[in-house]
C-alpha cells in the first residue's frame, strides 16, 4: 500500500492571473503558502481484483479504469496505463469546496502515488505539470495552474505563469519567527458554504478580456506583498489582502454574495486589518489578518454574524504553515 | 607573526561576508520540509569534511531536538554516511573508492530524505556519485562547497559555495563549520520558540 499526501494552500494575492486566458497575454503572478491540512490518497494494488475500486464521497467499482465517473482518477490511471487490479481511497482534513486547493492536492497526490507504484520517480515540478495536464488539458476545467504548483512544491512561493506555459518559481525565504508570528495574526473561518471553483471561474474566464487592467494590477500587488511579508509588516499585509479582495470581486459576479459580504464586513468592522475569501470565491473560507488584541473580539463577531445567516457549518480553522509539498507518507509496496 | 594571523583572519572574514545568504536560507527550508515529512538527513564528505559531517550530526541530533523528545512524536535525525567505518572500507576495498557514499546511500535512502554533501572542491568523484544517486531518486541536495563550487554546486538544490581561490582548504573548511553550526542553531532556536508559544 502506498499512502501519499499533499497540503492545502492559502493564496494571498494574484489569484485569477493564473488562468491561461490572462497569462497568454501577460505574465500571471501569485503568492501562496501551504498549510498543515492535507488531502491523503491511498493506493492498494489488489492482484485478484478484476477491475478498479475507488472510494471517495461515493464508492465506484468498475471493470476497467476508463469506466470511472471520477474524471481525475480515471485520467490519472489511464495516463499511466493502469486498467485494473487496484483500490484507491482518499481522506482529507477538510471537505472539498473550501477554497484551499483541495482538488489539485488530490490530483497531485494521486499522480505521485501512482508514479511510485509504477517505479517512476518524478520531481515536484514534473508532478505539478502532470496534474495541470490532466486537469486543464485533458479535462478542460476552467481553472488555473497555481494550485497544482503550490501543493506539489510546498512552502511560501511566488509563481509566475509565462505566456509560453513555463512557470517560474521563487521561494520566499521566511524565517521561523516571522512564519509563526504570521500564523498568530491570522484568522481563518470556513463559511459553511461549499462551492465548485469551476462555477465561479467559468464566468471569470469569459470576463478576462474586459478585466485585463484589474488583473495586471493584481500581479503588481504580489511584489509588494513579498516585501511586506519579509519585513513582517502584518498590518500592511492585511491592507494588501483587502485591496486584492476588492479587485477580485470585480472579476465575476459570483466571487462574492450578500452572505459573504456581510461576514467579511463583520470582521473588518471589528478591527481586522484586511482579508479575503480564499480560492475562487462564492463560498469556502475567509482569511483575516488581525491585531492580536482584537482576535477574540473578531472571533465573537464572526460567530454572531454566521448565526444570523444560519450557517450551521461555520467554524474557525486553526492552521500552521508547512514547507513540505506532496510527500509519500508510507510505502509498504515492494516487488 | 601577528601580521600572518591578521592576514589569515582578514581572508576569513572576507569569505564570511560574501556567503550566499539566500542559498543557506534555501537549505534551511529544505531541512524544515524534511522534518515535516519525517525524512532523514544524510551528511558526508572526505577527510576534514567527513569529520565536519560527523560533528554536525552529533551537534544536530544532540542539541536541536533533545529537550523536546518527550513532548513530540515526530523525530528529526541527521545521519553520517556511511554510519560505520566498516561499510566505508568494505565498499572501498570490494567495489571502488568512488562508491563509498553512493553504495551505502542507495540502501539507506527513501523518498522524502535529504542529502548534505560537503566538498571543498565540489568535484570529488565519490561525492558526485552519491549526489547522482540523490538526483536519480529526486532527493533534495544541499551542496556545501568551496573554490568555484565544482560539479557539486551545479547539481545541488541549495548551492552554498564559499567562493575562494583554488586550494584554500583551511579557509573554506573553517567557514563550512560556521555554516553547519548556523543551521544547527537555527533549528534549536526554532523548536525552543515553538515550545515557548505552546506554553503561552
Amino acid at each position: 500500500m502506498i499512502i501519499v499526501r499533499a497540503p492545502l494552500r492559502i493564496s494571498f494575492v494574484g489569484g485569477g492571473t493564473d488562468l491561461p486566458d490572462f497569462y497568454h497575454q501577460y505574465p500571471g503572478k501569485v503568492i501562496s503558502a501551504t498549510i498543515d491540512k492535507y488531502v491523503y490518497v491511498v493506493i492498494n494494488p489488489a492482484t485478484l481484483l478484476k477491475g478498479i475500486s475507488v472510494r471517495y464521497a461515493i464508492v465506484e467499482n468498475v471493470k476497467h479504469s476508463k469506466e470511472l465517473k471520477n474524471d481525475r482518477i480515471r485520467e490519472s490511471l489511464l495516463s499511466l496505463d493502469i486498467e485494473s487490479g487496484m483500490e484507491i481511497g482518499t481522506f482529507s482534513h477538510l471537505p472539498v469546496g473550501t477554497g484551499l486547493g483541495g482538488s489539485s492536492a488530490f490530483t497531485v497526490s494521486l499522480i505521485k502515488g501512482l508514479s511510485a507504484f509504477r517505479g517512476k520517480r518524478l520531481d515536484k515540478k514534473e508532478i505539478a505539470e502532470a496534474a495541470c495536464k490532466i486537469e486543464i488539458d485533458v479535462l478542460k476545467e476552467p481553472i488555473g495552474k497555481q494550485d497544482q504548483y503550490a501543493t506539489a512544491l510546498g512552502g511560501f512561493n511566488i509563481f509566475q505563469f509565462n505566456p509560453d506555459e513555463s512557470v517560474d518559481i521563487e521561494p520566499i525565504l521566511l524565517d521561523y519567527k516571522k512564519r509563526i508570528d504570521l500564523e498568530k495574526h491570522m484568522l481563518i473561518f470556513f463559511t459553511g458554504i461549499t462551492r465548485q471553483a469551476s462555477s465561479v471561474l467559468s464566468e471569470q474566464k469569459s470576463n478576462i478580456e474586459n478585466k485585463m487592467e484589474t488583473l495586471k494590477s493584481m500581479t503588481e500587488l504580489v511584489e509588494i506583498f513579498r516585501t511586506k511579508l519579509l519585513s513582517g509588516d502584518f498590518e500592511a499585509l492585511g491592507e494588501l489582502l483587502h485591496k486584492n479582495w476588492l479587485k477580485k470581486k470585480e472579476l465575476a459576479s459570483k466571487v462574492s454574495n450578500k452572505t459573504i459580504d456581510n461576514l467579511y464586513d463583520a470582521g473588518i468592522k471589528t478591527g481586522a486589518w484586511g482579508g479575503k475569501v480564499l480560492g475562487a470565491g462564492g463560498g469556502g473560507c475567509i482569511l483575516f489578518l488581525v491585531p492580536l488584541a482584537k482576535k477574540d473580539e473578531i472571533r465573537k463577531a464572526m460567530e454572531r454574524e454566521s448565526k444570523q445567516w444560519k450557517l450551521d457549518d461555520f467554524k474557525e480553522i486553526p492552521i500552521k504553515f508547512v514547507q513540505s509539498g506532496v510527500e509519500i507518507v508510507s510505502n509498504s509496496y515492494f516487488n | 607573526m601577528e601580521d600572518y594571523i591578521k592576514k589569515y583572519l582578514k581572508k576569513t572574514s572576507k569569505l564570511l561576508e560574501s556567503l550566499p545568504h539566500k542559498e543557506i536560507a534555501k537549505a534551511i527550508n529544505i531541512l524544515q520540509a524534511t522534518y515535516e515529512r519525517d525524512g532523514k538527513i544524510y551528511v558526508f564528505g572526505n577527510g576534514g569534511s567527513l569529520s565536519m559531517a560527523t560533528h554536525f550530526v552529533a551537534d544536530f541530533n544532540k542539541t536541536v531536538f533533545s529537550h523536546h523528545l518527550d513532548k513530540n512524536v515526530r523525530r528529526f535525525q541527521a545521519i553520517r554516511l556511511p554510519t560505520t567505518e566498516e561499510e566505508l572500507t568494505a565498499w572501498a576495498n570490494d567495489v571502488s573508492y568512488d562508491m563509498v557514499f553512493a553504495g551505502p546511500l542507495k540502501n539507506y535512502v527513501r523518498d522524502g530524505d535529504t542529502l548534505i554533501a560537503i566538498s571543498s572542491s565540489g568535484n570529488s568523484p565519490n561525492i558526485i556519485k552519491a549526489v547522482e544517486v540523490a538526483k536519480e531518486y529526486k532527493i533534495p541536495i544541499i551542496g556545501i562547497s568551496g573554490f568555484d563550487g565544482g560539479l557539486l554546486n551545479q547539481l545541488a538544490d541549495a548551492k552554498i559555495t564559499v567562493e575562494s581561490e583554488k586550494g584554500e582548504y583551511e579557509l573554506v573548511e573553517g567557514i563550512h563549520s560556521v555554516i553547519l553550526h548556523l543551521i544547527t542553531r537555527y533549528f534549536k532556536n526554532y523548536f525552543d520558540y515553538l515550545e515557548e508559544g505552546n506554553k503561552q
